[in-house]
């Protein structure tokens, strides 16, 4: 890659262009009998909430991939995905939160897949803080890796026990865990959309975040090799002055 | 692993029991906070003993995992760099190392568990079932949560935020073990089958234990 | 004061420095090192306060990777995983002893001889060479910094080592001990080792080392 910033359109245009064939089908897609409008949050929180698992399988994947071959590209491929997911995460999570405050009356139900919905965004908050704590790129990619295999493969066990405990604990019939069914092939087609629609806008903001660290890595590089002062220059003779 | 690898645990865990032993800070401050956590809930949700009863089990597993976790970070199993440099210079095995440490917080953890356990049983009239399970969860969950620890305190070594950041890496990961734990004692003192949360702790102890043996080394690049 | 004799310094290179760069986080502490030494030598390193000397130790103990140019330590590069498997024959006393404060003076050089595998016969016995005999049993956190010093100083004298690297050696130290630590330096040379003393004592480093290199602006000149 050169140092010059790749102007790379298609990106954008493919993030615009599913994002309004998305809100298209979404606004034309028939109301919910039970739920009326507001099922229409469904197109995004359920797109949402399939990206955060995404990012976070290709953190896992990129974590994995770096501690194998140690090359930082996988590295910049993991940070971009967690910080990506993380939004989507936090996305999914609020607007499952609106969704439930209406239709179930209460903010929160402990259903097993919000859960680890929940769960995953903490991970995920951890890795970003771990990131932020570590200066030297070569030990942050190495501890973020470590810290992004332990934290994908105790996601399925996890999952297990909150989905094991659910099971166990079912919540009152008038709260439906599985949410919404969905009753109409318009419905089912925008939702399909909808998630393609975020998987191209993950992808885009991929290939540009992964560019812009790329850029910022080798900005840092440049600085590493310039020639910049040394600490000990810092440090000069004493000068006590006073009468000679 | 040679009889050198084992030799080196034997080591570092010795080393590690030594300096807590001297230190007392499991004795002194993390086993009475935790005591004390157990004091505060029933000030803060009610004292009704059918209440306490009820969410007891899963008070004590939540304050085992949230303050637990410090037993593996404490200051006896935390090093300075000249420490950790000797240690490398004498030719120490990272996951010797590893290991190490986890047996020492691990064995460390089941005391807490234990001491805490008692206070849990007084406050809350916790009735003990099925004690021999009861007990293989609580060495279960110990080794399950020193490892979490340990690994997340040689993640996190050498960071601005230092052990300040284990906690919030560990929380989440500790669920399995703490539903894991919590749904064990729940199917005891209902009668149903255990084996499944059983085995899920199991499977995290083996998993975390594999990882940070494999990483060891990639995590000694400061 | 001990007389000290070495021998002819052989041509095996045990540390090979080529345009070495060294950043701590986002601080350029290094730059451009050139350095060879070869076994049976002893080189002194000086310089200023901030000049970088700790970490160019701490870059021959391998404990350090280059961020630019290319390293070899006994035979290991600096920039691969070959640098732990040399890590078991390199000494290093730091300015800032790396005991345990929890643990005795025994009890600290014990877990040493465990851990780097020499029996723990020999820890006494080392204790004993430096003059700590009878504070065996005295907790390394309640003893004095000679004391603790003495005590990585008989760690050395415990482990074979091809390499010993002294950062200040001198200090805190009375004039049995600086004996004790010219002595030390005098066998490892004998011995085929090489050794690396950073010291602001010109004087005392000059009449027992081969050679002196000056780090300054984050080079060695």
């Amino acid at each position: 890659m050169t140092a010059q910033t790749r102007n790379r359109w298609w990106p954008w245009a493919a993030i615009v262009l599913s994002l309004a064939t998305a809100f298209t089908l979404a606004m034309v897609s028939p109301a919910d009998d039970v739920q009326g409008n507001l099922v229409r949050i469904m197109y995004v929180h359920v797109p949402a909430a399939w990206l955060a698992y995404l990012a976070f399988f290709v953190t896992f994947v990129g974590s994995v991939a770096y501690l194998l071959t140690r090359h930082l590209r996988w590295d910049r491929i993991a940070t971009a995905s967690a910080e990506i997911g993380v939004y989507f995460t936090g996305l999914a999570i609020v607007l499952g939160m609106i969704w439930a405050k209406p239709t179930w009356g209460v903010w929160w139900t402990w259903d097993a897949r919000l859960t680890l919905t929940a769960i995953m965004f903490f991970v995920y908050l951890g890795y970003l803080a771990l990131r932020r704590t570590t200066d030297d790129p070569i030990a942050r990619a190495n501890r973020a890796a470590v810290l992004g295999v332990v934290g994908a493969i105790q996601i399925p066990l996890v999952h297990f026990s909150v989905v094991w405990w659910r099971t166990l604990h079912q919540p009152p019939s008038i709260i439906r865990p599985d949410g919404p069914a969905i009753q109409d092939p318009m419905m089912l087609v925008a939702l399909i959309v909808g998630v393609l629609a975020f998987t191209v806008v993950y992808v885009s903001l991929m290939v540009k975040r992964i560019e812009l660290i790329h850029l910022e890595d080798q900005q840092d590089a440049v600085e590493r090799a310039a020639d910049q002062p040394v600490a000990g220059e810092a440090v000069t003779a004493p000068d006590l002055g006073g009468p000679s | 692993m040679t009889t050198g690898f084992w030799q080196q645990v034997k080591a570092v865990g010795g080393r590690d029991l030594l300096r807590e032993r001297r230190r007392g800070d499991v004795l002194w401050i993390t086993i009475p906070f935790g005591a004390i956590a157990l004091l505060l809930v029933p000030l803060a949700v009610g004292t009704d003993a059918a209440l306490l009863r009820e969410i007891g089990p899963g008070m004590y597993w939540v304050i085992v995992m949230l303050f637990g976790v410090l037993v593996a970070v404490g200051k006896a199993s935390s090093e300075t760099l000249p420490q950790q440099d000797a240690s490398l210079l004498l030719g120490l095995d990272p996951a010797a190392g590893f290991v190490g440490r986890s047996a020492a917080a691990a064995l460390l953890l089941v005391v807490f568990e234990v001491v805490v356990g008692i206070v849990a049983v007084g406050l809350y009239d916790i009735s003990l079932i099925g004690i021999p399970w009861l007990i293989f969860t609580v060495l279960i969950a110990a080794i399950g949560l020193a490892l979490l620890g340990t690994l997340t305190g040689s993640i996190v070594n050498s960071t601005s935020a230092g052990t300040a950041l284990v906690p919030l890496l560990v929380a989440p990961l500790s669920i399995p073990l703490l539903l894991g734990a919590t749904q064990s004692y729940e199917g005891l003192r209902l009668g149903h089958s255990i084996v499944s949360w059983i085995l899920l702790m199991v499977v995290v102890v083996l998993v975390v234990a594999i990882i940070g043996v494999l990483t060891a080394r990639p995590l000694q690049e400061t | 004061m001990t007389s000290v004799h070495f021998r002819t310094v052989t041509e095996t290179p045990l540390v090979e420095l080529s345009g070495v760069g060294v950043r701590i986080g986002s601080t350029q502490i290094l730059r451009d090192v050139d350095l060879r030494i070869v076994a049976g030598e002893v080189v002194g390193l000086f310089g200023a306060n901030g000049a970088g000397k700790t970490t160019m130790l701490r870059l021959i103990a391998t404990l350090i990777r280059p961020a630019q140019g290319h390293g070899t330590v006994l035979g290991a590069d600096l920039s691969t995983s070959e640098r732990y498997d040399v890590r078991r024959r390199i000494g290093m006393i730091g300015h800032v002893p790396g005991l345990y404060p929890e643990l005795t003076l025994g009890e600290n050089l014990r877990y040493s001889a465990h851990v780097a595998g020499v029996p723990t016969e020999r820890a006494n016995e080392a204790l004993g060479a430096v003059g700590l005999a009878g504070a065996v049993d005295r907790r390394a956190g309640a003893s004095s910094h000679g004391m603790q010093r003495r005590t990585e100083f008989a760690r050395e004298l415990m482990i074979d080592r091809s390499l010993l690297l002294l950062d200040e050696p001198h200090s805190a130290l009375d004039r049995d001990a600086v004996d004790l630590v010219e002595g030390l330096i005098e066998r490892k040379a004998a011995e085929r080792g090489a050794v690396v003393v950073v010291s602001h004592d010109r004087d005392r480093i000059n009449a027992i080392a081969h050679r002196s290199v000056e780090l300054a602006g984050g080079t060695l000149t």
